[in-house]
């Protein structure tokens, strides 16, 4: 259960990831790629923390039928970034959802927590200490993420393209800053 | 240092410990290259956060580059700023590098003290070590095989004989937020596996021995310990070999004789020609555990043993000599064996060096290769006293589906009255062939020629 425990907590993260945007599904700009995508890519992601314990099979000279299968099965799911492609498809179905600021910013908070799931599960390291040390940055962090889901929240000062530009340079810069100010 | 080797019983309970004087494993610190890059982490924090602010640059929703703001701050803070070592020094220790078929061997592995790392090398603090061991062909692990720690030691356990390459050892090595990691591939040595050796505690003796000194009973008289008969006291007869209670009941004085003590050759001739049956209980692997019994038992008696290896193309082979070190030579001799087939190859003629006249000859075969038989039937023409143990222990399949029915029962007959009329020939030119099983002991199948000398008719 030491193991497993971070592995399912990874799964349920990665499914609510998907689930968050993908409710309600709209019907332009291709949802139902994305959220195929995006599920599958969550679906591999936890067959490979499930698969992370089991062997590939021995280089054989002749290995068999069965043998060549499990092996190349292996290689398909343990391989290919699933992780990234989830979590690319997923921005893209919060890009589509017609959301207010906060579903973002709650979307922003499962996914870090996903990929840190992710992360403690692959690589058996003590999750609260690992936690304990990130803190200081994973606070810092998520208290922009909600400046920035506020500052979208408030009315632009003028209508029009350009001003909603500049809000979002004003973010980037406000999380260049604390990148700075933030001590290494 | 000394090396240890445990020879067992099948059964797995030890009987005998011999030293095999390695000469001291040496350990010398190996600088190896550490390829840095980043680690899955970073690159999916990397990805997403990247992915956030390219679209909250397209879509212009603020929100998005706040998605951003977490990952870049694990980034930016998390990686480390202190250099990465480009190499780093590692000690690789095996347990053994001569083990037994199925023997516990393990290897030890740690980082040099040059970088007093992750609990060790002054030079990689701040970074925390993993081994991760990679088991080469043949090597079935029998501990963890990962371990988080500045030095690890992998078992394992190799089933069949033969040269085997430990396997690799991946140093994998973190930052204290596992953003980066450098990877280093360490090759671990080659071990030299031997052949389990079957149980043999009798042996094989001639009737005409050489006249040279050793532990078998001769027919001659000599000054053995032996008592052999008496004859009548001639002058110049020590006293101490009258036999008092003889002399009285004669009324004359009688003493006693002996028999002379004598060693003999023995040269096994291994037959790596065909290799039948499933890895490790095979011909092969059976011939190969009979040649290393008879060679301890023999050697045992303070006989010379040599060993011959047949193989396709070549012949393999190491002159009759004394000694406990004859034992591993023997062995190392018969891991050159390869069945491997070569089209058009001969047997090559063996050296008078390896086959001293009037040698007893002990053939380990699966007598399936014509030409290694007429080899046999040449040696036994030549006068040599010839024993031949059949390791053969398997037979075609029974039924082949690709067969019409009928078929295939017929040629598995023909296929076992050939091998019959092999072993047939073989007995009526003198030679006796005895059926090893591979778990009995040798003992049982030689009994009927251990029992009284072995009488070779020239």
């Amino acid at each position: 259960m030491n193991r497993a425990g971070p592995r399912i907590a990874a799964v349920l993260l990665g499914v609510a990831c998907v689930a968050w945007p993908a409710v309600p599904v709209l019907s332009t700009g291709w949802p139902w790629l994305a959220l195929i995508v995006a599920a599958a890519s969550v679906a591999f992601s936890g067959l490979r923390m499930a698969l992370l314990d089991v062997p590939e099979p021995e280089e054989a000279y002749f290995l068999s039928l069965p043998g060549r299968a499990w092996r190349s099965f292996l290689t398909a799911v343990r391989l290919p970034p699933w992780e990234e492609i989830g979590g690319a498809f997923v921005l893209w179905l919060e890009v589509l959802h017609p959301s207010r600021p906060w579903h973002t910013a709650i979307l922003g908070i499962v996914l870090i927590a996903w990929l840190l799931t992710v992360h403690i599960a692959e690589s058996d390291a003590p999750a609260a200490g690992l936690l304990r040390r990130q803190a200081r940055v994973l606070v810092p962090g998520l208290c922009l993420l909600a400046l920035a889901a506020g500052a979208s929240a408030l009315p632009a000062v003028s209508p029009g393209a350009g001003a909603e530009a500049l809000e979002v340079l004003a973010a980037a810069a406000v999380i260049a800053a604390a990148i700075l100010v933030l001590p290494g | 240092m000394t090396l240890h080797l445990r020879m067992a019983k099948p059964d797995g309970q030890a009987v005998t410990r011999v030293s095999a004087g390695s000469g001291g494993l040496v350990v010398t610190p190996r600088e190896v290259t550490v390829r840095w890059r980043l680690s899955r982490h970073s690159r999916r924090l990397l990805t997403v956060a990247l992915l956030a602010l390219l679209l909250a640059v397209l879509s212009r929703r603020p929100e998005l580059a706040g998605v951003a703001a977490p990952a870049l701050l694990l980034l930016a803070a998390g990686l480390p700023r202190q250099a990465r070592p480009a190499r780093v020094s590692v000690l690789v220790k095996p347990g053994a590098t001569r083990l037994f078929e199925g023997e516990p061997g393990w290897v030890d592995i740690g980082l040099g003290d040059d970088g007093a790392a992750a609990g060790g090398p002054a030079g990689l603090a701040g970074f925390d070590a993993r081994w991760a061991f990679q088991p080469g062909k043949g090597i079935e692990p029998a501990s963890a095989t990962a371990v988080s720690a500045a030095t690890a030691r992998f078992e394992f356990t190799i089933p069949r004989w033969g040269k085997r390459r430990a396997g690799l050892a991946e140093l994998q090595l973190h930052d204290r937020w596992r953003l980066t990691e450098g990877r280093a591939v360490v090759p671990l040595p080659s071990l030299d596996v031997y052949p389990r050796p079957g149980i043999q505690e009798e042996t094989v003796t001639l009737s005409r021995l050489p006249s040279r000194l050793g532990e078998h009973v001769a027919r001659v008289p000599g000054e053995g310990a032996e008592f052999a008969g008496l004859r009548e006291y001639v002058p110049g007869d020590r006293q101490r070999q009258i036999n008092w209670p003889a002399s009285t009941r004669r009324g004359r004085l009688m003493v006693n004789t002996f028999a002379a003590e004598r060693s003999q050759d023995v040269v096994l001739i291994v037959d790596a020609t065909s290799d039948v049956g499933e890895p490790g209980t095979s011909a092969l692997d059976y011939a190969l555990r009979g040649a290393a019994a008879a060679a301890r038992a023999y050697l045992g008696r303070r006989d010379r043993v040599g060993v011959i290896t047949y193989q396709w193309g070549s012949a393999g082979w190491l002159a009759p000599s004394l000694g406990r070190r004859q034992v591993y030579k023997i062995i190392d001799s018969m891991l050159q064996a390869d069945a491997t087939w070569t089209q058009g190859a001969s047997f090559a003629r063996l050296p008078r060096a390896a086959l001293p006249p009037g040698a007893l000859v002990v053939a380990f075969s699966p007598l399936l290769d014509q030409r290694f038989v007429e080899s046999l039937r040449d040696l036994r023409e030549r006068g040599f006293a010839l024993l031949v143990v059949d390791v053969l222990n398997v037979s075609p399949p029974a039924r082949r589906l690709a067969l019409p029915r009928g078929t295939d029962t017929l040629a598995r007959k023909v296929w076992q009255m050939e091998q019959q009329a092999i072993r047939f020939s073989l007995r009526e030119l003198g030679v006796p062939v005895v059926h090893w099983n591979g778990t009995a002991p040798l003992d049982l199948p030689l009994a009927p020629y251990t029992r009284r000398p072995l009488v070779v008719r020239r």
